[in-house]
């Protein structure tokens, strides 16, 4: 293992904007673009660029459920994106790399299952199109995702919230001081996953003192715990210090002995916006810990200028939140039988998601099928308004890989029988054991 | 009339070129351990058999350059990087830097100093006479740290030659322009005493005609403006061979071009009429540097290969033994296979009969051996062609449209050169299915290529309006910007201005710029955009004086 190279993808999407000032635009990586190509990473034996392949529909269907459709939703930058992922995923897969760095935007970690449009930049979720790519294609069953970006990973977490076989740990800063708005700790996955989400939401001004001991006291344990296939880091870099959007002290440094004691098989950058003062320095930094190389002088210029100590308070609070979730975890499988025992047959919520980037107001109906047999099934009820989309509204069914037939077939019935009552636009059923998204008319 | 002149492994070649004709040709043995003493017996025999010539030009493809750095005759050099915060380049380099204090980032902004002290301690342990190479990170982004240190060292220790890195290259990498910063210090005094050496010897021989020499690039420099970039004029075979392919063969189509040597076939691709570049510079002793050179692969397959039967299956190359046995070799090879065959009418039948009999298995007719021979010799450089492809379509893009609009590059012509086994280019093209083409005099392609290879050089200017600044690094300029808005269209003509009349001051006529690299972004801070980065980069490119004549030209589909 150790004498292979880290595979890196590296797409900077040099032509591709979300509009020109908006800070997902051309010139987001184009410092770290420098840093890069002048440190000669590209050049050593420990690193190995690929070019990325573009990812099909199909690929996309397997998570997504676009409204009206997917091709209408998506630019060629998102098959790039997306498919940026894959190929630094099979690098992984196939032995010929240690490790995986995809280093492409536009990132994906706030597009949810259903897709009404683009909302906090991201249109599809690149980490979850990759994860269920690779349990198609590699047999990979159980994914651990650490989302260390800034912001709460809600598209993940939505795309994975009643999955028992996917953890998802989103560290973030508090949802009452920061988009999207969520990410609480009482938001731990539905009954039939209880535990598998991990929400760790950090006070402002939080540094890398704090982090590390997240890490090292609460996210590495829960990890070695879970005993994944695969670990997988959704590597925002808006912890930094500098970053325009948010409100935190985490250092290159910092990131990259997170990725050094993370040891992540796959990492896929997401937000970091900071792109002159950062995201140079925190790419290099993570990309030569993932290749097994020194790190230690990655230091940004001003550093030394600064005091990035954080409040006495944020250390008292994180230490308190640890022991928390150590408490939760440890009585895990109780919650859960309890969850499930309290619910009954189906578990139901109502969600309400905002589009910030295309003006779109969604509300969804959420129904879930705790099935004693199987993952179960769930239907999802959609409606959006915006301008200038107008009205949308759609009907699903998802069966899971692997629903028993009384499931499946009920998925279909569910959605024929909402189909004749008539009260949506678009009617789906993505099918995970077919590897399909079927469109019923 | 234009002398060209070739220093191979074996033989050193010179041709006399006139009105686009091969007009004279002599062959000497190289000699290795005094290059100069070769290329001089050459040159007197051309004298001696043409007397009334009267040169245009002289242009030299030597190893001088090559062999001093693989037999590892490099003058003592002390390295100093400004490496600032990244990587640690300690063990990344030839030699061990020192490294100094001071820091430019990738706005060409100076975010820490360099600091006087170290240097008084570098400036101790140096000597009169000393050699430097200083490169510092971000330098083609501003020069001036550079510039500031090689002046302290010009104050304090009167020094005979520094290297700054970015004078070497304009275009970012600073490991690799470390490294060549490095070598070209190293065989600055090699190449100074080869080329005051030269230019002795024509003085002697009243000769004026202005003298070039050959580089990795596949252009010349006027020996003069050479004496500063020494470490380009390395691995200029292949260029001169690739330049000789150009000059005899005016490729249109896209294509693959072979030099059959004796142990090796160098592949090259062809597009828009000429010859692909590698993605990055050349490698040195296994360190990366910025030269620029042609993409070429280099398959262990040639004339002289060895042909054996190892397991019950022929298999052809790497190893060679010595000549065939039609040229009175001992084992078959390569040539014999192709001579057996009737590819091929040099040689002694016979003998390349008798050498296809030691590996034929019984009952397998002596043709059919040879035929599998020549088949297996051809299978592996087409093996080698289509990794080549592969490489190339999956060389790294980082634009959507590029993604998109991938066009992997499809040969149609198969060229080939060189002095061994000139029958495997058929071979080789009915594999691909495309046409081939052998020009005449392709064995001295080399020399062809010397002779006629055009002067180039190149440039790349930046601008940052924000700052209102531009550089250009290759002149170590760093200057305000004459007006506050300039966009891709002033920029190009302003690289344009600048290489124009570096071309000239080196006395080279910039005819034929071509644009190798341009990228335009937005400044945008707060969501106003307040200003555009835009980098340009020139060069006048690889060309050739002249075409040598059609007539004799054998094209086969
Ligand atoms: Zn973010
Ligand atoms: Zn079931």
């Amino acid at each position: 293992m150790t004498n292979k190279p880290l595979g890196l993808v590296f797409f900077p999407a040099f032509d591709w904007a979300i509009s020109k000032t908006h800070p997902e635009r051309e010139e987001r990586l184009l410092y770290t673009r420098d840093q890069i190509v002048e440190e000669g990473l590209l050049d050593l034996p420990e690193i190995r660029e690929y070019k990325p392949r573009l990812a099909e529909y199909k690929d996309i269907e397997r998570v997504h459920i676009g409204v009206p459709d997917l091709s209408s939703l998506l630019t060629d930058a998102h098959l790039v994106s997306a498919g940026s992922v894959i190929t630094a995923a099979e690098s992984f897969m196939k032995g010929e790399t240690s490790r995986a760095f995809a280093l492409s935007r536009p990132p994906g970690h706030h597009a949810m299952r259903m897709v009404h449009g683009t909302r906090g930049f991201c249109t599809v979720n690149v980490e979850a199109i990759m994860i269920e790519y690779l349990r198609q294609y590699y047999g990979i069953k159980k994914v651990a995702i650490v989302d260390t970006d800034v912001h709460h990973g809600d598209g993940t977490q939505d795309i994975f919230y009643h999955d028992p076989d996917t953890l998802f740990i989103s560290f973030h800063q508090d949802g009452r001081t920061l988009y999207p708005g969520t990410g609480f700790m009482d938001e731990m996955g539905g009954p039939g996953a209880l535990c598998s989400t991990v929400n760790l939401p950090l006070p402002p001004g939080t540094g890398d003192e704090g982090l590390h001991y997240l890490l090292d006291h609460l996210i590495k344990p829960l990890l070695s715990d879970f005993k994944p296939d695969i670990i997988i880091n959704s590597a925002g870099q808006d912890n930094h210090y500098s970053d325009p959007l948010a409100n935190m002290k985490i250092t290159a440094q910092g990131y990259a002995r997170l990725a050094d004691k993370l040891k992540a098989d796959i990492a896929v950058l997401e937000g970091g916006y900071s792109i002159e003062e950062a995201l140079p320095y925190v790419n290099v930094g993570i990309i030569l810990a993932m290749a097994g190389l020194d790190y230690s002088k990655v230091v940004e210029p001003d550093l030394a200028s600064l005091d990035l100590r954080q409040p006495e308070k944020n250390t008292l609070y994180i230490k308190k939140l640890v022991s928390d979730w150590q408490m939760i975890w440890s009585q895990r499988d109780k919650l859960k039988a309890a969850a499930i025992q309290k619910t009954g047959d189906f578990w139901q919520r109502r969600k309400s998601i905002y589009y910030d980037d295309s003006g779109i107001r969604e509300s969804q109906q959420e129904k879930v099928r705790l099935c004693p047999k199987c993952h179960g099934f769930m239907t999802i009820a959609t409606e959006s308004e915006g301008y200038p989309s107008g009205y949308k509204s759609a009907f699903a069914a998802v069966i899971t890989r692997n629903a028993c037939p009384a499931c499946a077939k009920a998925a279909y019935d569910a959605v024929w029988q909402a189909k004749k009552e008539n009260k949506f636009q678009h009617y789906f059923v993505q099918d995970k054991q077919q590897d399909v998204l079927e469109r019923l008319s | 009339m234009w002398l060209g002149i070739d220093v191979g492994g074996t033989f050193t070649d010179a041709v006399i070129i006139d009105k686009g004709e091969i007009i004279h040709q002599v062959k000497t043995p190289t000699t290795h351990d005094d290059l100069l003493q070769g290329i001089l017996e050459a040159l007197d025999q051309v004298l001696r058999e043409k007397t009334n010539a009267e040169f245009e030009r002289i242009s030299l493809s030597t190893t001088i350059v090559t062999n001093a750095l693989i037999q590892g005759k490099l003058d003592q050099v002390a390295l100093l990087a400004v490496s600032g915060p990244g990587i640690d380049i300690t063990d990344k380099t030839p030699v061990k830097p020192h490294l100094l204090a001071g820091y430019i980032d990738h706005r060409g902004r100076e975010t820490a100093k360099v600091a006087v002290e170290e240097l008084e301690g570098i400036c101790c342990q140096s000597t009169k006479n000393s050699i430097f190479a200083v490169s510092g990170k971000f330098a083609v982004r501003n020069p001036e740290q550079e510039i500031e240190i090689a002046h302290y060292l010009q104050e304090h220790v009167n020094p005979k030659h520094i290297t700054l890195g970015s004078k070497i290259a304009g275009t970012l990498n600073f490991l690799r322009r470390t490294n060549t910063a490095y070598y070209n210090a190293a065989v600055w005094q090699t190449f100074e005493d080869f080329a005051a050496a030269i230019e002795d010897a024509l003085v002697q021989r009243h000769i004026t005609a202005p003298v070039y020499m050959l580089k990795a690039d596949g252009g010349t420099l006027p020996l003069e403006t050479a004496k500063e970039l020494p470490v380009e004029a390395v691995f200029t075979g292949p260029a001169a061979s690739v330049l000789g392919i150009m000059a005899m063969s005016k490729i249109s189509v896209p294509a693959v071009s072979l030099d059959i040597g004796g142990t090796t076939t160098d592949i090259a691709l062809w597009k828009d009429g000429g010859p692909l570049f590698a993605g990055r510079g050349a490698s040195i002793d296994g360190y990366p540097t910025s030269v620029r050179a042609f993409r070429l692969k280099s398959v262990g397959i040639g004339g002289d290969s060895l042909v054996q039967r190892v397991n019950g299956q022929i298999k052809v190359g790497p190893m060679r033994l010595g000549p065939a046995m039609a040229f009175g070799g001992n084992a078959p090879t390569v040539t014999d296979a192709l001579l057996a065959l009737g590819l091929i009418s040099h040689g002694d039948k016979n003998l390349a009969l008798q050498a296809m009999e030691k590996v034929a298995l019984p009952g397998v007719t002596l043709a059919e051996t040879a035929r599998q021979a020549a088949e297996a010799a051809a299978e592996e450089i087409c093996r080698a062609i289509q990794a080549m492809l592969d490489d190339q379509a999956a060389e790294p893009v980082y634009r959507v449209e590029d993604i998109i609009h991938e066009a992997r590059l499809q040969p149609e012509l198969v060229v080939g050169v060189g002095g061994g086994a000139m029958g495997l280019v058929s071979l080789v093209a009915k594999r691909l299915k495309l046409g081939y083409e052998v020009p005449p005099n392709a064995m001295v392609a080399n020399a062809v290529g010397a002779a006629v290879a055009k002067p180039t050089m190149a440039i790349t200017v930046r601008v940052d309006t924000e700052q209102g600044r531009y550089t250009v690094a290759e002149l170590s300029i760093s200057k305000p910007l004459p007006q506050r808005k300039f966009n891709l269209q002033d920029t190009r003509e302003l690289a344009a201005n600048y290489l124009t009349a570096r071309a000239k001051r080196a006395g080279i006529t910039a005819d034929k710029i071509e644009e190798l690299y341009t990228e335009e972004f937005n400044i945008v801070r707060g969501f106003q955009t307040v200003g555009k980065i835009i980098t340009c980069s020139l060069q006048i490119k690889p060309d050739v004086l002249a075409y040598l004549g059609n007539e004799g030209r054998n094209h086969h589909d």
